[in-house]
């Protein structure tokens, strides 16, 4: 029985000088190698068969992306029992939550800050019996919770263990089925509290395969690839490019010191396979942009000549679906010399073959950015219930504003009554933890999983997403809108971070608009514009001004009843602690609506 | 691939050439250096030699002034020392002036060093008292010390106007300051400059990025912070002065070899002021600074020589004027105000402005 944990086995017996992981520490970007990583995830793997974890019982982590989460997660899928991933910007009362609905027996907290969170929550957490820590400063001979456990006695708990019953773990490894819950991944709920998708080793294995191998992404990633993990292993999709990419192919796994730090990580690492989210890839056309417009005359100028060919090449890619013609080549070719190169170094995408852009839709004109200075642009498609298992777009077979082709073994289906797309594979999850209700209306009669997207099949089998179905937005005049595409338009502008289009049921569409703090406040340096905070650079008549420009431009892309009528700034930024946002960044736009329901009834008030 | 910012050892972080293309760029320049030897006339070698064997001596102003912020205007007279040191150890033993007959470079470079270090050393007490406009004021005072000295102590110098013979140069048996069959007088000299002038910088780069050097900036930023900081100032300062003094002597030793006189008239006031311009055109604060500064003022001379050929209304008659010994003077002068107004991190300030603008292409920072 092959799970992620047999496959770290046996890559340490193959390989075990590889580095299998590097993380930064001191200034030095420290190696691991495969059989280190094998061995400490044993090591702990014992120690929680000492600590009388049993199979199907829940493992937390609450930590960012390090070795630990790795070994952790490997010893937990191990020893038959599911991992639980908490996001590390999860609030105390989430972490309660998602403690005591998953049943955690154990849980790993990084440092003091999440161990704190815990221990306010621990009475509602019966379930909880020991939290172990990674950071020990400021835990250490300051708090005596009987439950508390330091990563350093874990690991000699672990190998004590080991030595007294050296073949322990293999007898619970050779006693693995297809149908155990590797995973608890918790859904970031833009509606209702998150759920737990149960993903089964059958499903991860699937997930595995279908993503590596060369029919699907259309690459072959390899033990001479890197990757810059960075996003919450907690979300599949980073699961699946670190942990599993790692243990399924041998990719290299460089932990990035903190999301913070991913564009000064990106520079060091210069990774070979890059997965963002669209917020990071809009994040860094906007260093760009900026960078290009605060330069000195002769840079600017030069960026300008070649950011405009790119722009040019990007848009013939985008018509030849990624595939060079002879004068994209040999333009590519001198602006290599002359700009790419340099460019790309300093963004950190020098050596990147193969960028996905995936969680979330993103405007096209971001994705023909980066393909036109030449880097190998992805959308990708795919949720936790399916194990982040659907469409990709494909190298040299790329449609822009399209998730592209069913990937090898997936089925993808368009219901034809509501539009919804639907999937069937080895990779569907096996439920919702502890809420059959949820699970029931997760799939459709005849055993499909209803995505909750809206879409359709172009003829020759590429898919283009629409909308959430429950963001579809229906005017007072009866129209359907997708406002995630409005919003998408707007948010290509590097001043613009959030857009939230409403209109349900109203006469006209309305959109709360959140700027960018830096590219703005940028701008208004450059135009002696004095503003002391957030707050008041969004109520300077020169900020409002530009946002406007910014809106006329895109509602000439729009339908009559597609454009925005009015809009406002909002008044802070979007914040996951006061509940606007998901762990994830995604917008939670119900919660918006009402938090600045003033704002929209402005709007809606002069045209009652 | 190469990912030049990914350090997996902390010696590669620290490198000092830490990427190839500084790599091949210093070894290729290290060649051309070697190979001009091979391809210039004996002045300009002679010139060149001069130039490095300056640069010796500026690095180590430059460390006391750049570095840890100790404006001396006494480098002459350490220079001086060293000078006759050297010249006393190798000189003849039946000659006019004092000489010990012991003409190895290996015995007579390091004792000019050590002598003017002492020296150094003892001075060194001033600047734990003094600092800025008083050290300065103080450090000059040495230059008039050493100017009566060196003038009445004629058993020593030869006196004032009549002079004594160098340190003559001998590594390992041979006089390098006489032809021999395969290379001419100034090609050796050249090499050996240039071999010392390497061995040298790199030694001072290496203590500028140590625990000394940092404390040494520390210093220079301001003294009350850096001795709040822990740094004991007393030692610091003394370990400055004597490692500046050192360097001065060893270079004062060397750069009369190639000339092969000395009097005491060549260690005045202008030479200090010199070797100032010198650190402040370079770069204070910096290994190359210095030896460009050296170099750069050494080159100097030719140019305003070759001046009345192209200007007939400049002479290099020194009893007509303009003459190019005054013009030399006014450029001296009118380098220090430009470079300290314009560009106050010398030379290789601009060099550092040239390599940053490439170096955060595409964008400005």
């Amino acid at each position: 029985m092959r799970t992620v944990a047999t496959r770290v086995r046996d890559r340490a017996r193959a390989t075990p000088h590889r580095v299998a992981m590097r993380e930064k520490h001191l200034g030095l970007w420290r190696e691991i190698e495969w059989q280190s990583y094998w061995d400490s995830s044993l090591t702990v793997a014992h120690a929680l068969l000492s600590l009388g974890i049993e199979p199907g019982d829940r493992v937390a982590v609450h930590a960012e992306n390090r070795p630990e989460w790795l070994y952790t997660d490997i010893a937990t899928v191990s020893i038959r029992a599911t991992t639980v991933g908490l996001y590390p910007t999860n609030p105390a009362s989430e972490v309660g939550y998602l403690l005591s609905h998953s049943g955690s027996r154990l849980l790993v907290a990084e440092d003091q800050e999440q161990v704190d969170k815990a221990l306010a929550v621990l009475e509602s957490c019966p379930e909880l019996e020991w939290i172990v820590y990674l950071e020990p400063r400021g835990i250490r001979s300051r708090y005596h919770h009987k439950k508390l456990m330091s990563w350093q006695e874990l690991l000699q708990r672990g190998a004590e263990h080991r030595a007294a019953h050296p073949g322990a773990v293999d007898e619970r490894i050779a006693a693995a089925a297809q149908e155990d819950i590797a995973t608890l991944v918790y859904t970031s709920g833009t509606t209702g509290p998150p759920k737990g998708a149960m993903l089964t080793n059958s499903n991860v294995d699937f997930a595995i395969e279908a993503s590596l191998g060369g029919g699907s992404y259309g690459i072959t990633p390899g033990g001479k690839d890197l990757i810059l993990s960075y996003l919450p292993l907690c979300h599949v999709a980073e699961r699946l490019l670190t942990t599993w990419y790692n243990a399924g192919a041998g990719v290299q796994v460089n932990f990035a010191e903190s999301i913070s730090t991913v564009q000064p990580n990106l520079r060091e690492v210069q990774p070979t396979i890059l997965f963002g989210v669209p917020r990071i890839w809009e994040k860094v056309l906007a260093t760009v942009t900026i960078g290009v417009q605060n330069a000195t005359m002769f840079k600017r100028l030069n960026g300008r000549l070649w950011l405009g060919l790119a722009d040019r090449i990007g848009h013939r890619l985008a018509a030849t679906g990624g595939r060079h013609t002879a004068r994209t080549r040999l333009a590519y070719a001198i602006g290599w010399v002359c700009y790419y190169r340099a460019l790309r170094e300093r963004i950190g995408m020098r050596w990147v073959r193969h960028a996905l852009s995936g969680a979330a839709p993103i405007a096209p004109e971001v994705l023909r950015f980066f393909m036109g200075i030449g880097i190998a642009m992805h959308e990708v498609y795919g949720m936790t219930e399916n194990t982040a298992i659907a469409t990709a777009n494909r190298p040299r077979k790329v449609r822009l504003g399209t998730v592209g082709v069913r990937l090898d073994g997936a089925e993808v289906r368009v219901d034809a009554d509501t539009g919804e797309i639907q999937t069937r594979h080895a990779a569907v999850f096996a439920g919702y933890f502890r809420d059959p209700e949820a699970t029931a209306r997760a799939f459709t009669a005849d055993g499909w999983l209803r995505t909750g997207d809206v879409g359709e099949f172009s003829v020759d089998g590429y898919l283009r997403i629409t909308d959430r179905v429950k963001d579809i937005l229906i005017t007072a005049g009866g129209k359907n809108v997708a406002p995630s595409e409005i919003e998408n338009g707007l948010k290509a502008s590097p001043y613009l971070k959030e857009a939230v289009v409403l209109g349900d049921r109203k006469p006209y569409l309305v959109a709360l608009i959140g700027i960018e703090a830096d590219t703005v406040a940028d701008w208004a340096q450059r135009r002696g514009l004095a503003f002391t905070t957030y707050r008041d650079l969004t109520e300077k008549p020169e900020v409002v001004e530009l946002v406007q420009d910014i809106i006329r431009q895109a509602n000439t892309h729009q339908a009559t009843v597609a454009q925005i009528k009015k809009f406002r700034l909002l008044p802070k930024e979007l914040d996951e602690n006061d509940g606007e946002l998901t762990a994830t960044q995604k917008v939670k736009r119900a919660a918006v609506a009402t938090r600045f329901a003033d704002l929209v009834n402005q709007m809606y008030g002069g045209a009652r | 691939m190469n990912r030049p910012l990914m350090h997996h050892r902390y010696s590669s972080d620290m490198a000092l050439l830490n990427t190839r293309a500084k790599k091949v760029a210093m070894l290729a320049l290290l060649a051309v250096a070697a190979l001009l030897a091979l391809l210039l006339t004996d002045d300009y070698l002679q010139l060149l030699a001069t130039g490095a064997a300056t640069a010796i001596g500026i690095i180590g102003l430059n460390l006391a002034t750049g570095y840890a912020g100790q404006v001396s205007l006494g480098h002459a007279f350490f220079l001086a020392i060293g000078a006759y040191t050297a010249a006393a150890i190798s000189g003849d033993p039946h000659g006019r002036t004092i000489g010990l007959g012991i003409t190895s470079i290996l015995v007579w470079l390091p004792a000019a060093g050590l002598v003017a270090a002492a020296v150094g050393a003892l001075v060194a007490p001033l600047a734990v008292r003094l600092r800025g406009l008083y050290l300065a004021i103080v450090t000059l005072g040495l230059v008039f010390v050493g100017g009566y000295v060196f003038g009445e102590w004629r058993e020593l110098t030869g006196g004032s106007g009549i002079g004594r013979p160098a340190a003559v140069p001998e590594l390992f048996g041979v006089r390098l300051d006489r032809s021999t069959a395969l290379f001419t007088r100034d090609q050796q000299l050249y090499w050996l400059m240039l071999t010392l002038l390497v061995l040298f910088a790199l030694a001072a780069r290496n203590v500028a990025r140590s625990r000394v050097g940092r404390a040494f900036n520390a210093i220079r930023d301001r003294d009350i912070a850096a001795g709040i900081m822990g740094i004991n100032l007393a030692r610091y300062k003394t370990i400055a002065f004597a490692l500046s003094s050192f360097y001065a002597g060893c270079a004062g030793g060397l750069l009369f070899c190639i000339t092969g006189y000395l009097t005491p008239d060549n260690f005045n006031l202008a030479l200090s002021v010199v070797a100032i311009a010198m650190v402040l055109v370079g770069g204070a604060g910096t290994i190359s600074g210095a030896v460009l500064g050296a170099f750069f003022f050494t080159l100097l001379s030719p140019l305003t020589k070759a001046l009345p050929s192209l200007v007939p209304a400049v002479t290099d008659d020194a009893t007509r004027t303009p003459n190019i010994f005054q013009l030399e003077t006014v450029a001296y002068g009118a380098l220090i105000v430009v470079f300290l107004v314009f560009e106050p991190r010398g030379l290789y300030g601009l060099w550092v402005r040239l390599r940053s603008y490439w170096k955060a292409w595409p964008f400005s920072y």
